[in-house]
């Protein structure tokens, strides 16, 4: 009689152990599978890759024109002065920062924040700018243009 | 599902007769004494083994073997990769704990005197592994191209360099070339991620079957007379500890994720207190209070000598340790392991706080 | 032939006149006030031989001769017409040696060799022969005055003339600064120090008040009393002397005043010698005060791009029909301070409301009110911005992306408080957007980074959770098994 009693407690106590069982071990596999796959996910952003940098074809800039590119964590300034000629700089104005811009119609490189100029090659040339700015090199390989640091 | 189950595993038993394994499985027994805790740091080494596979694998899909990306590549993977800061974590906490079981899974070895005949293969190949962790330990360290890891190989691949004749070449076979370079990072990337890990399975697999095979030791002083069955109790057991495990990694991995530093410059001065990995800690604070000459011997040669002489010693333990082998206590077994253990955690430690 | 005839009977009549007239009178000027040579005859006013200097002071040779052979004999230590650095250190003998100058009752320093050596007309001369310039260059070697005799050559009002003399000569400076203009002193007579100099006003400036008379260095020397971190010093020892000025009606407080404002700050403070000193805005040789219609032009020099904007501005017109100084008007002149934002819009410290009063001029007042709020409200962002990035770095966590973009806040900031120059309020508000904009992109991103921190926390609760009941769990099963197997 008493060992009846004893079987039937027994019986659902064991299920239930193996039905929790077999649910954490669920929970275990999406915890740790959660973040596996999340890792293989390709992320959102662009890689970064400081060193040199393709930033698109070579008709992308018209001849004396100019675009503003993020190199890593940096803005560069490229001008494309001829058919293959590109000139790359930091645009990053040395005076307070701010992020300079290709005047045409002047030929230089302007600062709106305080009229800083520099010429093509960077060179501070009128405005509060204490120093030229930072010169990357521009190739084009393959009709790309390049952008890579000058060690 | 249970029926899916049965079928899968009648057409392959059907096939390569499985019957065999799980009887022998079934049949084997674990010994259970008062020293059992040891021998589950087997079985945590290699968990940790299994999670540097996985981890590893994973970072190879954002990881780049250059000199040029290197640095960034592991940026990237710890601000823009998903759970990236968590699986390098992981990857490198999981590297220093494997080292540490393995530390202890050979000490526990060594002191149970379980290398005696016929264990000798089973301890050769273990040695061999614990080397070989050591190489994935250093070659990995030198991966993410930051400036400690940089000055650190630096100065590792130098005491290599100091051998007599055969220095040289290894110290450039090891940098591929004369200096630390970015053919030093693709060398030890192929090391770390090829051929370590191809000839570390080769040798865990002989282990692994080894221990199958031959079953655990059983101490030499005590009378077992308990056992375990293996499967399930063993193994159950096992998979608990790792579980235990699993989760001291992760509290690790976020409250300590791994850091990443600063940029190596190979023109940039050395910065102050380089030091190599702990675990190699206790040899680089030796080689430091060696003094420069040892009668006609140049003292960081000599101390080289002295590690590798002591390391041969050691690996070839069970053939010339013959007391252990008829079943008698070795005292001299059981005071060079007692020195080494001091040895190696005093050291340890001074390198640590000096 | 007649002529050398009547010196030889010159010279044997001064040779009984000589042995008339006590032996010691001196012989050489005697001998040569005869021949009435230009020398002796402007040594005659010379303030040496006033003092009791001979000719033979300087030239050597016995003075109590009469004999030209024993007067001017080598042996006597006979030098005859010294040249070149000679004449500077025969000058130097007694003017550098204190104790003998001491004997003259004089308050003139000593060592003027000395400094004029160190100088830049001590300097070799391109003959190469010795310096520059000799005492004798601007001092003259016969009928030296004291310098407080108005006929004196350094006399302060004869100085511009002298310097003149190379200065102002195009083929001799070429020699030795091509760069150097030579109109200096044209550009002085149209200063207010040249005009009452030309007058015969001792006190105004002259070359040597601002350049120094013996130890004259050239602008860039850092020694030069007209080196830009010097200047406002140097013009300051008269303008700042209110007895020295008494008689101007000008104030005496602008160097104390230039010394508070940004630009004396700069100069002191962070050695910036780019920073604007009295020169810069007055001149130098043609100094003036500017007028008022051209301040925007001076101060342009520099801050080119906010007098542009101003030029184009509403308040140009106005500021010209009122005669109002343009920059000055808010800015102020000698102190000016940087330019915070307090200064626009109509609360304490503010400039708008000077004329935008809330009665006479809503609509401006309204503008200035709002262009303010504006700017703060940019300022505020910027600031939760970068406190939101400070707690995201704090965490430990990436905020690159959230730095990056932190700079175009920046930027707007400052273009914002360039632009503000145009007056218009439709500028700025769209510049104060920009800026509004990616601060806000900044605090979402740095948010971000802090929910990854507190995800990454939760999330480990979660797991380890979950891992340590499964490992109990797991404990029990064995429990289990093992409880069986005993049965």
């Amino acid at each position: 009689m008493t060992q009846e009693i004893q079987k039937e407690k027994v019986q659902p106590r064991r299920d239930f152990l193996k039905y929790l069982l077999s649910s954490v071990t669920a929970g275990f596999g999406l915890i740790v599978f959660y973040p596996v796959f999340s890792f293989m996910k390709p992320p959102k952003q662009r890689e970064v890759e400081v060193t040199s940098l393709k930033i698109g074809n070579v008709d992308d800039i018209e001849i004396g024109d100019s675009k503003i590119i993020r190199f890593g964590n940096k803005p560069v300034i490229v001008i494309r002065n001829g058919k293959e000629d590109f000139s790359a700089l930091s645009a990053t104005c040395t005076h307070l920062d701010c992020t300079v811009q290709y005047k045409k119609d002047e030929s230089v490189i302007w600062c709106a924040c305080h009229n800083g100029k520099y010429d093509l090659t960077g060179r501070n040339i009128s405005g509060p700018p204490p120093r030229p700015l930072e010169k990357f090199k521009a190739d084009v390989k393959n009709n790309e243009i390049i952008i890579s640091k000058i060690v | 599902m249970k029926k899916i189950f049965t079928n899968l595993y009648n057409w392959v038993d059907e096939r390569v007769d499985l019957s065999d394994i799980v009887k022998f499985m079934s049949k084997k027994y674990v010994p259970v004494h008062s020293h059992s805790i040891w021998y589950y740091f087997g079985g945590v080494s290699l968990f940790f083994f299994i999670i540097q596979v996985v981890t590893g694998i994973l970072l190879l899909f954002y990881y780049k073997g250059s000199a040029d990306l290197a640095y960034e590549s592991i940026h990237f993977i710890m601000s823009k990769v998903e759970f990236g800061w968590l699986i390098r974590s992981i990857h490198a906490w999981s590297a220093n704990l494997f080292v540490l079981a393995a530390f202890i899974h050979m000490f526990s070895v060594y002191f149970e005197k379980a290398y005696r005949k016929p264990r000798e293969m089973t301890w050769i190949t273990g040695m061999l592994m614990f080397f070989l962790a050591l190489g994935f330990g250093f070659s990995g360290y030198l991966l993410p191209w930051n400036e400690l890891a940089f000055f650190a190989t630096k100065v590792g691949t130098d005491i290599a360099g100091v051998l007599p004749i055969i220095g040289e070449p290894i110290k450039i076979f090891l940098r591929g070339g004369e200096d630390v370079t970015g053919a030093t990072l693709s060398r030890f990337f192929g090391f770390h991620v090829a051929l370590f890990p191809g000839i570390f399975t080769v040798l865990l697999f002989i282990h692994l079957l080894l221990v199958q095979r031959q079953g655990m030791s059983e101490p030499l002083n005590e009378k077992v007379k308990k056992t375990m069955p293996f499967f399930p109790n063993f193994v159950l057991r096992d998979l608990l500890l790792w579980l235990v495990v699993l989760n001291l990694l992760a509290i690790l991995a976020v409250f300590f994720p791994a850091e990443l530093g600063i940029k190596a410059d190979p023109l940039a001065p050395a910065p102050a207190g380089i030091k190599p990995e702990w675990y190699f800690l206790f040899m680089f604070q030796t080689l430091k209070y060696i003094p420069g000459y040892v009668l006609f011997i140049e003292g960081e040669i000599l101390g080289i000598f002295l590690f590798g002489l002591a390391g041969i010693l050691w690996v070839l333990v069970p053939f010339w340790d013959k007391k252990s082998e008829q079943g008698r206590q070795n005292k001299l077994v059981n005071y060079l392991g007692i020195f080494a253990v001091m040895f190696i955690i005093v050291m340890t430690i001074v390198g640590w706080l000096l | 032939m007649k002529n050398i005839l009547s010196k030889y009977i010159f010279v044997i009549f001064c040779l009984i006149f000589s042995q008339i007239t006590n032996a010691k009178t001196d012989e050489c000027f005697n001998c040569h006030s005869g021949l009435d040579d230009s020398p002796s005859k402007l040594f005659k006013n010379d303030i040496h031989q006033k003092v009791g200097l001979s000719c033979s002071s300087c030239h050597g040779g016995d003075n109590t001769s009469d004999d030209m052979e024993i007067s001017m004999d080598k042996k006597n230590g006979f030098l005859g017409i010294p040249s070149q650095n000679k004449i500077s250190e025969i000058c130097a003998k007694c003017h550098s040696d204190i104790e003998n100058m001491k004997k003259y009752r004089t308050d003139i320093s000593t060592g003027q060799l000395e400094e004029l050596k160190k100088s830049v007309h001590g300097a070799i001369a391109v003959d190469g022969k010795g310096m520059i310039l000799q005492c004798t260059t601007c001092h003259n070697a016969h009928g030296i005055k004291k310098v407080t005799d108005s006929g004196s050559l350094v006399y302060p009002t004869n100085i511009p003339n002298t310097c003149n003399k190379c200065h102002g000569d195009i083929n001799y400076m070429r020699k030795y600064n091509p760069g150097l203009s030579v109109d200096q002193l044209a550009k002085y007579r149209e200063s207010k120090h040249g005009k009452l100099n030309l007058k015969g006003n001792r006190k105004v400036a002259q070359c040597a008040s601002c350049h120094g008379s013996h130890a004259v260095f050239t602008s860039k020397d850092v020694r030069s009393k007209v080196y830009p971190l010097n200047i406002p010093e140097t013009c300051s020892t008269c303008h700042s002397d209110k007895e020295y000025m008494k008689e101007s009606n000008i104030p005496t407080d602008q160097f104390e005043k230039y010394k508070k404002s940004v630009h004396g700050v700069a100069l002191f403070e962070k050695k910036d010698i780019s920073a604007p000193v009295c020169n810069s805005c007055h001149g130098n040789h043609a100094a003036t005060p500017p007028g008022i219609s051209s301040i925007s032009k001076i101060c342009g020099t520099c801050h080119a791009l906010n007098a542009e904007l101003f030029g184009n501005s509403p308040h140009k017109k106005v500021f010209d029909e009122n005669n109002y100084p343009e920059c000055e008007t808010c800015h102020g002149n000698h102190l000016i301070l940087v330019a915070r934002d307090q200064l626009l819009g109509v609360n304490e410290g503010a400039v708008c409301a000077k004329c935008h009063t809330e009665e006479k001029n809503p609509k401006g007042f309204k503008a200035a009110v709002k262009m303010r709020a504006l700017i703060d409200s940019l300022v505020v962002l910027d600031s939760i911005s970068r406190r939101q990035i400070f707690i995201a770095e704090q965490k430990g966590m990436e905020v690159e992306e959230a730095k990056f973009k932190l700079r175009d806040v920046h930027q707007a900031e400052l273009e914002a408080r360039t632009v503000v120059h145009a007056f218009d309020a439709e500028k700025f508000s769209e510049i104060i957007n920009k800026g509004v904009n990616a601060s806000n992109e900044v605090i979402s991103e740095a948010n971000s980074q802090v929910d990854e921190y507190y995800f990454r926390r939760y999330g480990l609760v979660v797991a380890v959770l979950i891992i340590s009941l499964l490992a109990l769990l797991l404990y029990f099963q064995i429990k289990r098994i093992e409880a069986k197997q005993n049965l």
